[in-house]
């Protein structure tokens, strides 16, 4: 039958079709990656600020070199055949080539889309685990972590319907200004005080889920400085699109210039927090999770369930908030009047403390 | 239970009225009407109990708090029973208490019978067509509402508690429409005729998913007087203890719909699995049946666990249980867990149909069997297994398990080379074919345009480090809406346009239709595209505030996305028109197809066939001059010996276990 | 036209739809189990979420633990329902209808008494459903598992009530056992998708019994 795909005539016209698609298609992928590569990586978010910036980016030029052939190739080929093979609407009615299937092709598409997520699959665990994270929360006890001991802690805290920011290395002072060191590896110990919300430092390239009573580790390498800009990426409530404000990398110089400078003039503050705990900050039974529950008084005794992970270094008994309206009146920066219906304050049960200072 | 309720509906155009049936021999006087007034009766019942059983601790909270969520989530609960109870779903299953069987359908005619609880599949197919209309024209004046608020980065139109209300409601309300929008109207009418069955399996399951679904879309509107909800359709835990009175609503919404999915799911793949017409064997299953079986196997398995998830969701703001409050030994870890292992499903229970229909559809327009057949159903069924292994990289900045990152990153890229043979099939399929660019095709070739930019930014997403960047960004919502509406929602239309004519006897004009697919296509493109770049320069979703610097972009798609609503005026005119005010007879096979469902008379018998058909081939045969017809309905003689062997196979045993 | 080959005479496609109705009844049964465990997987899976989790140390304080005597009948009543309604369909098979209804109605009724008590405990409770991660999914629990012995019961019930009715119409036939009627073969189809669903309540009740009781 003529045009079947085993006839000379198939063969001829299968290999006449497929030459007018690949050579075209391989034109234009040798101009475009070049392109991609050269050109527009560079130009690529969040740019190069840190480490982990540079790395998603370099990450993203990669894929896109992956994916544009493929793109390209479905396209001019979806393209090709709607313009040669396409009859007219009012022709008679005439069937095409009964190809059913063909093992070559089938075999060949199984194999070359394996072979490419296998690679993405590789590269992509690649990228995540050299770089530390590659910026990402990586929960309380991240296992892929910088090389060096001199990593600079910051505990983020997020709150509806802002962020602040705690320095523990400089007597845990807590600000809305966000300042880091440019040069300087630095820890993100994302938490929340209410609801979830995410760290989101557009040009660092971190981003990380800020869960009540949990830790969630980010961790960059500055490069550069300049100004950045911190948004909530995780909806939490009506103000969450006026959630955000702005950082600074700064000289090593300049930030401890600037961290000393204001430990010293927010110390009198800083006394009434309590000390920085990495995943318990938020109090447990005073109704800042919502203000919703009604503080039932679970048990007389409080089980003490604290144990540091060897890691830390401060003594737990700091950590045992034993007034939570000792909290209450911890000054502007993170008072969140809890609005629920507390019966009766108790003690809340001392939390585990299984974030490490650096 | 339901199970050995309704199997023993009438069998058949001969099974008669068995005797001891529930109700007598004619059509139920109970319509929407009655359903309605059984709601608002169900709804202050349920409200006044609420109240009245509220005490102690309880009543405190709902004091302070001026919210009673026990009344509400009653409320809730006894509207949708009494709208059940209003339409005549519980009759037989209170019936059945009695000892009573199944009563014979009497087949109904005229307009009454769609504002019914009816058995029929056909009946309940047209009524879901109307039902995804509702939902999705509904989601789509709020995404419109959404767009005008982005229309300037600091004026506002509704603010910011208005506008999260609408941005959690577009999300619910199209989430809910996209999981039945082709299973329920197309799935349920063709299904059986695909198949060459006279029935459902369970047809008083199936016409309970379709009232079920309804309720549903008015359980979720509720939350707007209640306040609203402020969590996005994904209602993320410490934030949903929070949230006002709406997100009981949304919380019962999902319970609703979820019960819907699973009922509808529940009686498509035992319709599929055990009504195939003698010599329907596996590899002769349309691949639209098949697309169908693997959405319905997720929908049966996959909505359970939402299911339990709302449940809790349900507990923890009215029992006051803890189960999602870190503080109090619960994790609202578990919420994003229990919620994910279903919302990953449902990406592909909103993916494997678009895939049906394309494949569907392409051999009819190319002229040529469907290439690759037992590739694209083997792919379809995959992407139902591995989509159940996925669900963490909804998660991966979230801090929950880190270290199996790089696992759910291998199986979300895996899922791509199934997903990737939808492709093989059509590109296939278009090899030296005869294109005709009918109305239907566009819209197939489109999906293909669409799905694959959605596709190839899905690897984006999957990729940890560049998850960094894109996570939570408007890049996500432009993902998922070039997969969803730009897969589903036009092999949906093109589904429309092409089934239409044998659902009602009446074509579509062809004018609007391509009005209707360029407006739809472009603007549609225009709407979403500029989304990927606003989302890669640093915009979060649901924001009502963004950089000045992004206004342009997301002025074009505000104002593309009017245009976009405009091209569903065009087609709602062009179905009223052609369908309601001046319809147009459809010849009885327009696009000259050889599926089985267009071998039936026009308007389809009450049974479908007169004769159990028996299946002689695969629908694909184009270009094969001497293949077989695609069954037998006594008009040939010849054939015999493939006929013998094919019922055979068929045919389950006696104790009913066939070969799955 | 009717004597073309391969199409069935009108009492074959009976035989044929009431094949494919019994085919549906077992399909249905065994995917009915996979959609109900699915649930229960969901609370299975925030059991052992929340005990690996352990937030605040609020697990489970002090080993807190619902009543063990009655946690314990209404595993036993699921069981026994179990048992029974197996037995029942052993006795149908060899031809005691009887037997087989005695079976039912006392396995729903065991049902109806799981359920009972279930709810009885819940009222019981030496804790509140906020004190702790156990104590909330105790809390959860309880109402899924009182309904799904419900709907066991219900199953059951249906049956039983189905039986008296249709005894009349089978018993020229020979009787519910061996009737070849359409209706008393859906009926023992259904009978034995009851059987196994039951089983399906026992292991539930059963591994839940373990997992907040005993472990």
């Amino acid at each position: 039958m003529k045009g079947m795909p085993s006839t000379p005539e198939g063969r001829r016209l299968n290999r006449k079709h497929l030459t007018r698609l690949v050579i075209p298609w391989a034109i234009l992928v040798i101009i475009i990656e070049p392109f991609i590569w050269f050109v527009l990586r560079n130009h690529l978010p969040p740019g190069h600020m840190t480490d982990s910036a540079t790395g998603i980016q370099f990450d993203e030029a990669v894929v896109t070199m992956t994916g544009s052939p493929i793109v390209l190739g479905v396209l001019m080929y979806f393209g090709y055949a709607v313009t040669v093979w396409r009859v007219p609407r009012n022709a008679p009615l005439e069937d095409g080539p009964p190809i059913r299937s063909n093992i070559a092709v089938q075999a060949a598409w199984i194999a070359i889309t394996s072979t490419i997520v296998m690679s993405m699959f590789v590269f992509g665990t690649y990228e995540l685990v050299v770089p530390a994270g590659s910026g990402g929360g990586e929960g309380p006890t991240p296992i892929w972590t910088p090389a060096t001991h001199k990593i600079l802690p910051i505990q983020v805290i997020g709150q509806q319907w802002r962020w602040t920011y705690r320095y523990p290395t400089f007597g845990g002072f807590e600000t809305d200004a966000l300042v880091i060191p440019n040069n300087t590896e630095i820890a993100f110990h994302v938490t929340s005080l209410d609801v979830i919300h995410d760290f989101w430092a557009y040009q660092l390239g971190v981003k990380a889920d800020a869960n009540p009573q949990v830790d969630n580790v980010a961790f960059t390498k500055t490069q550069h400085t300049g100004r950045f800009v911190v948004r909530c990426d995780e909806l939490c409530g009506v103000w969450h699109g006026a959630m955000y404000n702005y950082g600074q990398v700064v000289t090593p110089s300049q930030f401890m210039a600037w961290a000393t400078s204001t430990e010293k003039k927010l110390a009198p503050m800083t006394k009434t927090l309590p000390p920085v705990n990495y995943a318990g900050y938020t109090p447990s039974a005073n109704g800042a999770a919502g203000g919703y529950y009604p503080a039932i008084d679970p048990f007389s005794k409080v089980e003490e369930t604290a144990v540091p992970n060897g890691k830390a270094v401060e003594d737990t008994s700091a950590l045992r908030r034993t007034n939570p309206s000792q909290r209450a009146g911890a000054g502007s920066t993170t008072t969140k009047t809890p609005t629920g219906t507390i019966k009766k304050p108790t003690t809340p049960p001392v939390t585990n403390t299984s974030g490490k200072v650096g | 239970m339901a199970i050995s309720a309704t199997a023993s509906a009438g069998l058949g155009q001969t099974g008669g009225p068995a005797p001891g049936a529930a109700s007598p021999a004619r059509g139920s006087r109970l319509n929407v009407g009655t359903a309605f007034a059984g709601a608002v009766l169900g709804y202050l019942f349920g409200h006044w109990l609420g109240n009245a059983i509220v005490s102690g601790d309880l009543y405190e909270v709902a004091f302070n708090t001026s919210t009673n969520n026990v009344a509400i989530f009653l409320a809730l609960l006894f509207g949708v029973v009494g709208w059940l109870a209003g339409i005549g779903a519980l009759n037989y299953p209170i019936a059945k208490i009695m000892g009573k069987e199944a009563p014979a359908e009497i087949p109904e005619e005229g307009w009454a019978r769609f504002l019914k609880f009816t058995l029929d599949h056909k009946v309940v197919g047209i009524q879901y067509v109307v039902g995804v209309l509702m939902f999705f024209f509904t989601g789509g004046l709020i995404a419109m509402a959404i767009r005008t608020e982005l229309l300037n980065p600091t004026s506002h139109i509704f603010g910011p508690n208005i506008y999260i209300q609408l941005v959690s409601e577009h999300g619910s309300i199209m989430m809910m429409m996209a999981t039945s929008i082709v299973v329920g109207p197309l799935g349920n009418f063709l299904v059986p005729l695909m198949i060459g069955s006279r029935r459902m399996a369970f047809p008083r399951v199936e016409a309970l998913s379709f009232w079920v679904f309804i309720s549903g879309l008015m359980v979720i509107l509720t939350a707007f007087p209640l306040g609203g909800f402020q969590t996005g359709w994904t209602g993320y835990a410490p934030l949903q203890e929070q949230s006002s009175g709406g997100m009981d609503s949304y919380l019962m919404g999902f319970g609703v719909i979820g019960t819907g999915m699973i009922l509808a799911g529940f009686n498509m793949a035992v319709s599929i699995i055990t009504y195939r017409a003698p010599g329907m064997r596996w590899s002769r299953l349309p691949i639209f049946a098949w697309s169908m079986l693997g959405t319905a196997g997720l929908l049966t398995l996959a909505t359970p666990v939402l299911f339990a998830g709302v449940y809790m969701g349900a507990l923890d703001r009215t029992a006051q249980t803890a189960l999602f409050v870190n503080a109090h030994g619960g994790s609202s870890f578990l919420w994003e867990n229990l919620f994910w292992f279903f919302g990953h499903p449902e990406v592909y229970i909103m993916a494997l149909p678009g895939f049906g229909i394309a494949a569907e559809l392409l051999p009819v327009f190319t002229r040529k069997p469907l290439f690759a057949y037992r590739v694209g159903a083997a792919g379809m069924i995959g992407v139902g297994l591995l989509s159940f292994f996925v669900w963490q990289h909804h998660l991966f900045q979230s801090g929950i398990n880190p270290d199996m990152r790089p696992m759910f990153m291998l199986t979300t890229e895996l899922i791509s080379i199934p997903t990737g043979f939808i492709y093989l099939v059509g590109m296939g399929t278009l090899w030296r074919a005869k294109i005709r660019l009918e109305l239907p095709m566009l819209f197939v070739l489109a999906l293909y345009f669409n799905f694959l930019f959605g596709g190839i930014t899905g690897v984006y997403l999957s990729d940890v480090p560049i998850n960094v960047q894109v996570h939570g960004s408007f890049f996500v919502m432009a993902h998922f809406h070039y997969t969803i509406m730009g897969g589903l929602v036009f092999a949906f239309f093109g589904g429309l346009y092409y089934w239409l004519p044998r659902m009602t006897g009446s074509m579509m004009n062809e004018t609007l239709g391509r009005i209707h697919f360029w407006m739809m296509f472009i603007f549609f493109n225009l709407t979403f595209f500029p989304l990927f770049i606003v989302g890669l320069l640093g915009m979060p979703r649901r924001v009502f505030e963004y950089a000045p610097r992004l206004q342009t972009l997301n002025d074009i798609s505000s104002i593309s996305s009017y245009l976009l609503g405009f091209s569903f005026v065009v087609f709602t005119i062009n179905l009223v028109w052609t369908q309601f005010i001046s319809p147009k007879p459809a010849p009885p096979n327009p696009w000259n197809s050889k599926g089985l469902e267009w071998t039936m008379p026009t308007p389809l018998p009450f049974h479908n066939f007169s004769r159990i058909p028996v299946i002689l081939s695969d629908p694909y045969r184009y270009g094969e001059p001497d293949a077989l017809p695609v069954a037998d309905f006594g008009e040939i003689a010849a054939a015999t010996s493939s006929t013998h062997e094919g019922l055979a196979g068929a045919q389950p045993t006696s104790s009913g276990t066939e070969e799955v | 036209m009717a004597d073309a080959p391969g199409l069935m005479e009108p009492a074959e496609e009976i035989a044929y739809e009431t094949r494919c109705a019994e085919g549906a009844i077992w399909t249905g049964t065994r995917l009915l189990i996979g959609v109900i465990a699915m649930a229960f997987a969901g609370v299975g899976f925030a059991y052992f979420y929340l005990r690996s989790v352990n937030s605040e140390g609020l697990w489970r304080p002090h080993g807190q633990t619902a009543p063990l005597l009655l946690g314990t009948e209404i595993a036993g009543a699921a069981l026994v329902g179990a048992i029974l309604q197996s037995y029942g369909l052993f006795r149908l098979r060899r031809g005691l209808d009887l037997d087989w209804s005695v079976a039912t109605w006392a396995t729903a009724g065991a049902g109806v008494l799981g359920c009972g008590l279930q709810i009885w405990e819940l009222t019981r409770l030496g804790f509140q459903p906020g004190q702790s991660g156990y104590a909330s999914l105790f809390v959860a629990w309880g109402p899924l598992s009182a309904a799904l012995l419900l709907v066991g019961a219900y199953w059951s019930e249906t049956l039983a009530a189905r039986a008296l009715r249709m005894k009349s119409a089978v018993a020229g036939d020979g009787g519910l056992s061996a009737s070849q009627l359409p209706r008393a073969r859906l009926f023992r189809a259904s009978a034995e998708g009851a059987a196994y669903f039951w089983w399906f309540i026992t292991t539930v009740s059963v591994l839940f019994w373990l997992l907040f009781y005993i472990v």
